[in-house]
């Protein structure tokens, strides 16, 4: 009876209900839309990490990364750039030659990171062909052409066709100079690194360096992303000469982001489900203080405690349980929309996307590992809020309530 | 006979530190099974205090109260509503049933607290509703019958857990003077039948002549008790013959 009495109070007062049953939907749809924004965000900065910037695995001499020395070359770098390529499991592998040095122009300068690289096998791994948003590739018949990006050249006031001054020391020790010509302009979703990163040929390079055919990085880009460990385990056996690092290794901030991302979510979800019991608990107050007069009434008859306590918990069950289908709908529809058509943040402004190495284009995914979780958190949140009016109207004392 | 009603000596002060009112003032009272007995007095005699201390929704300051030999003072606030919930029916003077139950709902409610069958519910809801002239308001909402009707069902309900009294506070109050008295037609015709034991307060004159005991109250006294009054004259009768 007390099930068929919780079930009819809630008709009562329609528009009351239809508002605790709305906020529960919403906010199972707000946790749900975070949730799979979250993820879709993750996961679009994890393939950017992966396919346009740092690949899944890396080699380089032991040496390379302390200080970027270019003396130190991968030892028959050739060999094990063909080796690799050869492996299965990777699709592609691009050789890098690196050094650091000094951008100038006749208004400023920068320190930057100058990439040698070979142009057909770098555009296959690291997509820097797509990313170019003015200007041409690198034409082969060409000497001595640049690629920079976007920030920096905003900020050192370079266009293509402009000539800007490299220097840096070759692998003696010498300072080396070369003008070069802006061949073009690319733009990424990480602004910090199109600032520090100029590509140029490693022909050109390493004629400036004297180290011949040598180069200092293999970026390497697997067919899958599961096979990392696994083919991390091989590289490290077949070229124990090499440093062997993994994309988590070489960006730990985003394997970071990745790992702490979880908790920001249910940061939020916990915010949004304060709201949500502030909502329940002012409702669900007014409900037993309108029907103080039928609860002492009760109490009197004697109705047991328990029984006036599962009576308000099962109204607020009820209405959760009416709430539940209709935001988990809203948020399966919504971001099932959102992930096949993408949801742009442009709104909230490139640059401030791409400082943090978003793109704006965001393709949320319906969180469904989290589900359970998240249900589990409304349905605790809704039954804890109706915890304190369940309580008062415990408290009520049917003499004054019966009093008129 | 049997005492089903027997308060001691019972008082209730309000506001003991300020301007204490004595809403009830050292109150003797023994009601003997199937009484009908009114309570009378103005407005703030004490009538509703008095029957929510005999009903034990309220505690006295002072005094004991035994219901068939219980006395109820001595038990815990979740003893008292089991305890209610066995042995006293109530009739509100308004706010008697839940709104969102059928008459029906309201009467099997209290049988189902008490944990009866199903079947023993179908059959004491049959009964009640012919006694009370209702069999055809059975799956109405409260909200869809007269104040008379509700209160008939009231009484239906109050009957339900088979009490041992019925307490009712100003149950006619709100009523018309037709269907007061169908309502004390029916309390006074379960009274007879059935040995049902009531006691009601009322400012009623129309009601109070129906009642075969009168007890008046005054600033939380009684000043009058019409039982002492007929013993004396059965008494006297029964010195006669
Ligand atoms: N909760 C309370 N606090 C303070 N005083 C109270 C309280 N309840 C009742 N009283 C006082 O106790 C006295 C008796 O009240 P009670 O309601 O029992 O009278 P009554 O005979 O039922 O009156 P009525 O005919 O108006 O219903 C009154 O003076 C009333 O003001
Ligand atoms: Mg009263």
């Amino acid at each position: 009876m007390i099930f068929i009495m919780a079930w009819r109070n809630i008709w009562r007062n329609k528009m009351r209900s239809l508002v605790i049953i709305l906020s529960i939907a919403i906010g199972l749809f707000a946790g749900i839309a975070v949730l799979a924004l979250y993820k879709g965000m993750m996961k679009s900065r994890v393939r950017a990490v992966i396919d346009a910037e740092v690949g899944h695995l890396q080699l380089h001499d032991r040496h390379f990364k302390k200080d970027f020395e270019p003396a130190f070359v991968i030892t028959g770098g050739v060999a094990v750039l063909k080796s690799i390529t050869a492996m299965a499991g990777v699709k592609s592998a691009a050789p890098r030659s690196i050094t650091n040095g000094m951008l100038a122009t006749t208004t400023g300068s920068a320190g930057v990171q100058i990439n040698g690289i070979v142009p057909h096998l770098e555009y296959a791994t690291s997509q820097l062909k797509n990313k170019i948003i003015e200007g041409k590739p690198f034409d082969t018949a060409k000497q001595n052409e640049v690629m920079i990006g976007k920030k920096l050249a905003t900020k050192m006031k370079v266009k293509t066709r402009s000539k800007l001054v490299l220097t840096f020391t070759d692998t003696s020790g010498n300072i080396v100079s070369a003008a070069f010509k802006v061949a073009a302009i690319y733009q990424s979703d990480n602004a910090p690194l199109d600032e520090r990163n100029v590509y140029v040929t490693m022909t050109d390079l390493n004629a400036l360096l004297s180290i011949g055919n040598a180069f200092h990085e293999i970026a390497v880009l697997l067919n899958n992303d599961n096979e990392v460990k696994n083919m991390y385990q091989q590289l490290q056996n077949k070229f124990p000469v090499c440093q062997v690092e993994s994309w988590q290794e070489i960006s730990p901030e985003t394997d970071l982001l990745v790992k702490t991302t979880d908790q920001y979510s249910y940061i939020i979800m916990v915010i949004i489900m304060f709201a949500l019991a502030f909502g329940i608990i002012n409702t669900m107050l007014m409900a037993i203080l309108e029907r103080t007069r039928e609860i002492g009434m009760m109490m009197a008859l004697g109705t047991s405690k328990i029984k006036i306590f599962n009576l308000v918990l099962l109204e607020t069950f009820f209405l959760t349980l009416a709430g539940t289908p209709a935001g988990l709908l809203v948020g399966w529809l919504l971001t099932g929309y959102y992930t096949k058509h993408g949801l742009d943040l442009s709104g909230m402004g490139r640059d401030m996307m791409s400082s943090f190495g978003f793109n704006t284009m965001i393709y949320p995914e319906f969180p469904w590992d989290k589900l359970t979780g998240i249900l589990l958190i409304v349905f605790c949140t809704a039954i804890l809020s109706c915890l304190f009016p369940a309580i008062k109207a415990l408290q009520l004392k049917p003499v004054d309530a019966l009093r008129n | 006979m049997n005492t089903v009603i027997d308060a001691h000596n019972i008082s209730k002060v309000y506001n003991p530190t300020t301007i204490p009112v004595y809403a009830v003032n050292n109150v003797h009272l023994h009601l003997q099974k199937g009484e009908f007995t009114a309570l009378v007095g103005p407005s703030g005699s004490g009538k509703t205090t008095l029957l929510n201390m005999i009903g034990g929704l309220d505690r006295p300051d002072e005094g004991n109260i035994f219901i068939n030999g219980i006395d109820i003072t001595k038990l815990s606030a979740n003893e008292l509503i089991s305890f209610r919930l066995q042995n006293i029916g109530f009739v509100f003077q308004s706010f008697n049933l839940i709104p969102v139950l059928t008459a029906k709902e309201n009467v099997e409610f209290i049988m189902q607290l008490q944990k009866a069958s199903k079947q023993q519910r179908e059959e004491r809801v049959k009964t009640l509703f012919a006694q009370i002239g209702l069999q055809d308001k059975l799956n109405e909402r409260p909200s869809r019958l007269s104040g008379g009707q509700q209160q008939r069902v009231a009484v239906a309900r109050a009957l339900a857990s088979r009490p041992q009294f019925v307490l009712a506070d100003e149950p006619t109050a709100n009523l018309d003077t037709k269907s007061a008295f169908n309502l004390l037609d029916i309390m006074a015709k379960l009274n007879m039948e059935e040995n049902i034991t009531f006691l009601f307060s009322t400012h009623d004159q129309r009601v109070i002549d129906r009642a075969r005991r009168v007890i008046t109250l005054v600033d939380g006294r009684i000043v009058q008790d019409t039982a002492e009054v007929s013993t004396q004259h059965e008494e006297a009768a029964a010195v006669k013959t």
